[in-house]
């Protein structure tokens, strides 16, 4: 990586969106958050409600059954040039969010250390159980998916979203799960991570204190006058609004914070 | 049917009596032929309703007789046709050919529907790929699952009708075959067979009847199936054939029958039989005489020709009775019959005003989602979606904006409820069956129901704003008694004894006996009465088949002063004169017509001399009656004296004929009477030849007493503020009294009498008028306005008629007396047409086809005159006194739940599909709907269905009877406040607010896109499920405010409705994977149930959302409540109502009052004035009966005021002609 005069990453993967951009921002909370703590992250200005993509998706598929031929919904992330079938197909599925977060806690002495995020359970069980399925076969080029071409703007295939664990892997990766339920407005949430509350410090609660997050920066929103944003939450039974007490200070800080690193100085 | 319109050419010649009968033609294909010897301006009673039918009957026979001299059909007896005719099966079946064009005719018939058409189009265009936001079958799928409901119905109905016709075409007849009687099937029955048809069978085809088993041919028939009249009707064969009595005979026969084409006139037939040689049936004894000199030798054809009338002629769908059998010779089958010809007519298609409001807010609407989509396009365009990396659109944008704007027509296109049809059709179809069954309009005595025979008029009969009634029958009982006679001057009444004496007198030969004996005599002679000897009775006593109550109740009359008619032979009458036999040969009977207004028969008495008895209108037997008449005044005088007391009168006069002038004369009537066109006048001009120099013996007056409760069913009317007009064929002074006796009149109301002669007398009289009026015209005046016939001609024409009108609609009532069916419609239309009030016919008789089917919504009267006018009419009832519930309560009811059902149903998608409309605005205006696809085309279907039919069957304001004792609560119906454009603005209004607040606090609630402790997201759908929910569960409770009454059926509506939803989302998220469909929706149901936030919303938004609407009901409620809202209240908190209503009475009554002083230092005063001595003199004899009977009744005003007249002069009668002259030249004076 280059270094010297830090670039915003959204001017660096404008240019090049292969490349790899990170980006870090440091934010206080000044109060600690009851448990459970969720990790999200939102987008503005993004139509995941538009008509031509909601329907851009083939749910045959992502059960699993028929991998060889795909509804023209899909179109025009239907087929490849070769007649090879996208996996998952469809304009959803091709747009996936592919960031990567991550957070730290600054510890007293200065030292970070990464905070432990839940990765499963953040999907509707029952979008996981029934509506997602795989192929069957091994989750490999050769097995379930040898028929299939990874979507184009993946930089992965579908068979290597989780690989460390292969019921989170393929159409039943929960961020794929989760991304592929169309969001009511142009400015929404999903739900990232759940802080693990087995950690030490964090078994009540979310402390308060010194933290930063750390981005791995690959979706472009500067196109479409989009925003990013992440969002650490409590919620109550009643869900995600009105439970914050930090709740003033998440809406600052997320703003400042969570629009991400559109200002943040690209440094290592 | 080509000699229709010929006939209507020849009928608009000018002649008033033709435009009658045209009017007749067009509207009422089924009118009785009653010979009705009495007519319109009778002296006074006779309302000439009977005699209507038999004017058209015989019109229809003269003028069709002459298209069909163009077109006509000759049978050749015992021969083969030449000419192929229709076979005899028939088939009312709607497709025709079996099944096997069915699907082509069946869509053919469905997509005359605008609806129809409008989901195809909807469902076709969703079949371009991408372009619809719905999916591709939620149009399609409800389209043909109506198409199959309605496909099936009708296949029912079919198989129905074709069983129904394979019934009737496999029953079976004997056709005299090679000399034998055959059993064949109806449907081998050619034209020319000669059938045998025995008693209580029905007439497989039209027959000419050749013989019977009776003496003469003669045979009786019931004709209930044709006509509705249940008397039996005498038919006879020509004494040509009458005693054909062997097959060996009928096969001998030999000749031709000439007839007209087929036509749908049942009273109408003319033909000629021809036979080519004597047969030997001429040496039957009886009657020969007559009969040879019935012939005519034709010279060239060497044939003779006899005429054949509709009397010798039966009818398909006639029963034979009371005779063995009959032989007839098949004129016409199958299709061609005349019952089936007539099966092919159908009524005018009525359209309520609701309706057509309706209708205009619909394409209101269909322009509105135009605009809207063009907006939503333009906007799309505007809306760069090549920004979005992730949507990958490149597509032209003009391809994309037409794309675009049919995906929107798609979305929206339920903005126009097609639903809305349905639900009406079938509200109207259940309110149709309330008044069906409703056990307060049905007429015990005859058992008759009230019966709606058109639903799609429900509402209208809340909003009737004139009634116009026809009067016998309608307000009378149409039962005639008789009551009193005047014979050589001197009256005699049944009642109080003084019939004995004309009994002693006849009996005694005293002074005038002779008189009174010829008198008598007539009264027994001078009809077409059959009598019938029920034999099973026993007692040998006579029931009298007439075809007019009037004449039946003068044969009885005559039995009862001892001149009892016994028998009808074709040739004669025998009466039982004071117990010895009496035999007059009927030489001819001149029938009546309503042209002619009377009815003559020419007789043979028992000594020889030839006598003509005619009977009639006082006005057409006085034309005709020779110089010297010992008793004319007299007899004026006491046929004005009847008049005034609401009696039906005749005149009778005599002449005596002199053989050869008889002779003469037969050949000129022999000839009009077989003439095959314009038989009708040419036997009216012949008539009139010997309708002449009479010698007048009497009169007689029969009653026709009022039905029950007409004066408190038209006071009740006028308190609901409905203008009711009395259109009649009586005499002035029969109507206007019988206006008082009803109470359409009232003592010392100013009169405005019409009566002239000519076009510029009638201009200046309506001017005149018109400027007395000054300020008040058009306003509601208390005045009623009395016009004749003859004056109406003059009023009606089109520079006149706009006066009139203004000058009619001043007046509180109307009445026209002597006007003919067509005047009647004329007036209706006017009405109708001019003001655009909503109108009401009703009437009882075939003369009031016409007026019913010209008014918004006719009532027909199942009454005594058979079955036309409830044939004709969109609600029979039967009696006058059904028509106060009909509109106060069933009327006032279907409207104000109509206008619910209507508001309720643009509400409701208005409410639902807005939303979209917002939604829009955050989806980048790409047309996604934000609920699931065939959740929303279950809307109407299921969620929100049954609310609306619910308050369009149930619900009520008012109890039942309440509107039956306040009328009043009839006006706000009336004044159509519940459906017009504010109100229905309020609605959209209402829709707009409901639906912005439905989506907008699901909005904010989901902003952070968590509504659940466990932190995931919903997606789009979960956000639009609750929308949702939360649009039928506020829609649903908006039915149940505007629901005035709860019933069980309410609450299981509104809350089944809701529940329904709620089940379907928790069966349908379950449908993917199992059903291929629906896979967004999989597993909703958990994120919408587990949700707190929802079940927070379930409660607060539907409240949120209809909190505006309480607050405004409650601020309405308690500062400006309605009449109905009142009297509702006090129901509910059973409070007595009529402390509400007396309130509201008093103080309209004091508001009048005031306004009253003001008015009248005006034009008012002077209008007083200037009537005030015509309302004095024309009411005069009126008020001294009415004053007489009601003497217990304080005396009102009126009273006062004519009991001043009354001192000033001696109460002596004054006939009309003399107040007219006394009216006029005090109105010169002024």
């Amino acid at each position: 990586m280059e270094k010297g005069e830090p670039r915003a990453c959204r001017d660096v993967i404008k240019d090049n969106i292969s490349e790899t951009c990170t980006c870090q921002k440091n934010f206080t909370v000044y109060e600690s958050f009851e448990k459970n703590v969720y990790l999200y992250y939102g987008l503005d200005n993004f139509y995941q409600n538009h008509r031509r993509y909601v329907k851009s998706r083939d749910d045959k598929q992502l059960l699993g059954k028929d991998d060889t031929a795909v509804s023209n919904d899909c179109s025009p992330f239907g087929t490849d040039g070769e007649g090879m079938v996208y996996a998952p197909c469809g304009a959803i599925a091709n747009s996936m969010f592919n960031d990567t977060l991550k957070l730290f806690e600054i510890k007293l002495g200065g030292q970070a250390e990464e905070l432990n995020l839940i990765k499963t359970g953040i999907a509707w069980p029952s979008d996981r159980k029934i509506k997602f399925n795989n192929p069957p076969g091994s989750l490999n080029s050769t097995g379930a998916f040898k028929n299939n071409v990874k979507p184009p703007y993946w930089t992965k295939n579908v068979y290597e979203l989780d690989k460390q664990d292969p019921s989170n892997n393929g159409y039943k990766n929960e961020d794929l799960i989760v991304w592929m339920r169309s969001a009511a407005f142009p400015t929404f949430r999903k739900l990232y991570r759940k802080i693990d509350h087995n950690m030490t410090g964090f078994k009540f609660s979310f402390p308060k204190g010194q933290y930063y997050l750390e981005v791995e920066y690959n979706y472009p929103v500067d196109s479409f006058g989009g925003k990013k944003r992440m969002i650490l939450s409590t919620t109550s039974f009643l869900g995600g609004k009105n439970n914050f007490l930090g709740i003033a200070y998440i809406t600052v800080g997320s703003v400042d914070q969570l629009n991400i690193n559109q200002n943040t100085p690209y440094s290592d | 049917m080509t000699s229709v319109p010929k006939t209507f050419l020849i009928g608009s010649s000018g002649e008033e009596h033709k435009e009658m009968i045209k009017m007749m033609v067009l509207s009422c294909p089924s009118c009785t032929s009653p010979a009705h010897p009495d007519d319109d301006s009778g002296g006074g009673g006779s309302d000439g309703e009977g005699g209507m039918g038999g004017g058209v009957g015989g019109g229809l026979g003269g003028m069709g007789g002459g298209a069909g001299g163009v077109e006509h059909r000759t049978v050749y007896l015992n021969e083969p046709q030449p000419h192929k005719y229709c076979s005899n099966a028939v088939c009312t079946a709607k497709y025709r050919f079996k099944l096997l064009f069915f699907l082509p005719m069946f869509l053919f018939e469905q997509f005359r529907r605008y609806a129809n058409v409008f989901f195809l189009i909807i469902a076709l265009l969703q079949q371009i790929p991408g372009v619809s936001p719905t999916g591709r079958y939620t149009t399609l799928v409800p389209l043909i699952c109506i198409l199959v409901v309605s496909a099936i119905k009708e296949i029912a109905e079919d198989i129905k009708r074709h069983r129904a016709d394979d019934e009737l075409n496999k029953r079976e007849i004997e056709v005299l075959k090679d000399g034998q009687w055959q059993w064949i099937k109806w449907r081998h029955i050619q034209v020319g067979d000669i059938v045998k048809v025995r008693n209580n069978k029905f007439f497989p085809a039209d027959l000419v009847i050749l013989a019977s088993s009776e003496p003469q041919a003669l045979c009786y028939v019931e004709t209930a199936n044709l006509d509705g009249e249940t008397n039996l009707k005498i038919r006879q064969g020509l004494p040509q054939t009458s005693n054909l009595l062997e097959a060996r005979d009928l096969m001998n026969l030999s000749g031709k029958v000439e007839c007209e084409a087929p036509n749908r006139f049942l009273y109408q037939f003319t033909g000629n039989l021809k036979q080519t040689s004597r047969p030997g049936v001429m040496e039957d004894t009886n009657g020969v005489l007559y009969q040879e000199e019935m012939f005519i030798w034709d010279e060239e054809e060497q044939e003779k020709a006899t005429p054949l009338s509709p009397d010798h002629v039966l009818l398909r769908g006639a029963k034979l009775q009371n005779t063995n059998w009959v032989f007839g010779l098949v004129v016409y089958t199958g299709h061609e019959t005349k019952l089936m010809k007539n099966s092919a007519t159908s009524a005018p298609l009525k359209r309520s005003t609701v309706d057509k409001q309706t209708n205009n807010l619909i394409i209101l609407l269909f322009f509105l989602l135009i605009v809207l989509c063009l907006i939503m396009a333009v906007c799309n365009s505007q809306w760069d979606a090549k920004l979005h990396w992730y949507l990958s659109i490149d597509d032209l944008s003009v391809f994309n904006f037409g794309i675009n704007f049919i995906t929107f027509i798609i979305l929206f296109n339920n903005l126009i409820p097609i639903s809305l049809q349905v639900s009406l059709e079938v509200v109207r179809f259940i309110q149709a069956g309330f008044i069906n069954n409703d056990t307060n309009m049905v007429y015990e005595e005859n058992d008759i129901w009230a019966m709606a025979r058109t639903s799609n008029l429900n509402e209208e009969l809340g909003m009737i704003k004139y009634v116009l009634s026809d009067k016998t029958g309608t307000l009378t009982c149409n039962i005639m008694e008789f009551k009193r006679c005047s014979i050589g001057g001197t009256v005699y009444s049944m009642d109080d004894g003084s019939c004995q004496d004309l009994v002693t007198l006849v009996e005694s030969g005293g002074a005038g006996a002779s008189v009174a004996r010829q008198f008598l005599t007539m009264l027994g002679v001078c009809h077409t009465v059959i009598p019938d000897r029920d034999e099973s009775r026993g007692d040998g006593s006579i029931i009298y088949h007439a075809a007019s109550p009037d004449e039946r109740a003068l044969v009885e009359g005559a039995r009862e002063l001892g001149f009892v008619f016994e028998t009808r032979t074709p040739e004669c009458c025998i009466i039982d004169v004071l117990g010895s036999k009496e035999q007059y040969e009927v030489l001819n009977v001149l029938e009546f017509t309503s042209a002619r207004k009377r009815m003559s028969v020419i007789v043979k008495t028992p000594d020889g001399q030839i006598k003509l008895y005619c009977k009639g209108a006082d006005t057409v037997i006085y034309e005709r009656l020779g110089d010297s008449q010992q008793f004319r005044d007299l007899t004026v005088r006491h046929l004005e004296e009847f008049a005034a007391e609401g009696l039906r009168t005749l005149c009778y006069a005599v002449a005596d004929i002199s053989p050869e002038f008889y002779e003469e004369w037969k050949n000129t009537y022999y000839k009009a009477s077989t003439a095959l066109q314009f038989r009708e006048r040419k036997l009216e001009d012949a008539a009139q030849l010997i309708e002449n120099n009479l010698t007048l013996l009497g009169a007689t007056a029969i009653e026709d007493r009022l039905q029950d409760e007409v004066p408190e069913t038209i006071a009740a009317l006028l308190k609901a503020g409905i203008h009711v007009w009395v259109l009649t064929g009586d005499k002035q002074e029969t109507a206007i009294n019988i206006g008082h006796s009803c109470h359409l009149l009232n003592q010392g109301m100013p009169l405005i009498i019409l009566n002239t002669e000519s076009l510029d007398e009638t201009r200046d009289a309506i001017n005149r008028h018109v400027v007395e009026f000054g300020e008040q015209l058009k306003r509601e005046n208390e005045a009623a306005l009395i016009i004749d016939g003859k004056t109406l001609i003059y009023a009606l024409t089109p520079d006149l008629r706009k006066d009139f009108l203004d000058l009619c609609i001043s007046c509180k009532s109307v009445i026209c007396c002597r006007v003919s069916p067509s005047q009647k419609a004329e007036v209706v239309e006017l009405l109708t047409r001019e003001t655009g009030s909503v109108t009401l016919a009703i009437g009882d008789g075939a003369n009031d086809v016409a007026m019913i089917q010209k008014a918004n919504v006719g009532v027909g009267i199942a009454g005594l005159e058979g079955l036309q006018a409830a044939c004709a009419s969109d609600y029979a009832i039967g009696q006058f006194r059904f028509l106060a519930r009909l509109l106060f309560v069933h009327g006032a009811w279907n409207y104000s739940r109509l206008c619910k059902v209507i508001l309720y149903s643009f509400y409701k998608n208005i409410c639902l599909y807005v939303i979209e409309l917002w939604w829009a605005a955050m989806s980048g205006w790409s047309g996604q709907v934000l609920f699931e696809r065939w959740s929303i085309a279950m809307y109407n279907v299921l969620f929100t269905a049954a609310p609306p039919l619910v308050m369009g069957i149930f619900d009520r304001s008012c109890s039942a009877e309440t509107r039956m004792k306040y009328p009043e609560l009839y006006r706000e119906s009336q004044s159509g406040s519940h459906f017009n454009w504010k109100v229905f603005v309020w609605w959209v209004w209402l829709a707009l607010v409901h639906s912005v607040l439905v989506f907008v606090l699901p909005y904010l609630s989901m902003t952070q896109d968590v509504a659940w402790g466990h932190g995931r997201v919903g997606g789009y759908l979960m956000t639009g499920n609750m929308v949702y929910t939360y649009v039928v569960i506020t829609v649903c409770l908006k039915a149940g405010l505007e629901t005035d009454a709860w019933t069980w059926v309410t609450h299981l509506a509104i809350w089944g409705s809701i529940a329904s939803w709620f089940i379907f989302l928790l069966v349908y998220s379950n449908f993917w994977p199992i059903l291929p469909m629906a896979p967004d929706m999989c597993g909703i149901y958990l994120q919408v149930y587990s949700s707190p936030v929802f079940w927070f919303g379930v409660i607060l938004i539907p409240l949120a959302c209809l909190l505006p609407d309480i607050v405004v009901k409650t601020i309405r409620n308690s500062i400006c409540k309605s009449l109905t809202e009142q009297v509702r209240e006090s129901e509910i908190s059973n409070k007595d109502v009529s402390k509400v209503l007396d309130t509201k009475h008093r103080l309209t009554e004091t508001a009048r009052l005031l306004k009253n002083v003001f008015r009248r230092t005006t034009t008012r005063v002077n209008l007083e004035v200037e009537l005030a001595p015509t309302s004095t003199k024309v009411s005069w004899v009126s008020n001294l009966k009415t004053w007489y009977a009601t003497s217990h009744e304080p005396p009102s005003r009126g009273h006062w005021f004519v009991m001043q007249v009354n001192d000033g002069h001696q109460p002596k009668y004054m006939g009309t002609h003399s107040l007219k002259r006394n009216m006029e030249s005090w109105v010169n004076q002024k």
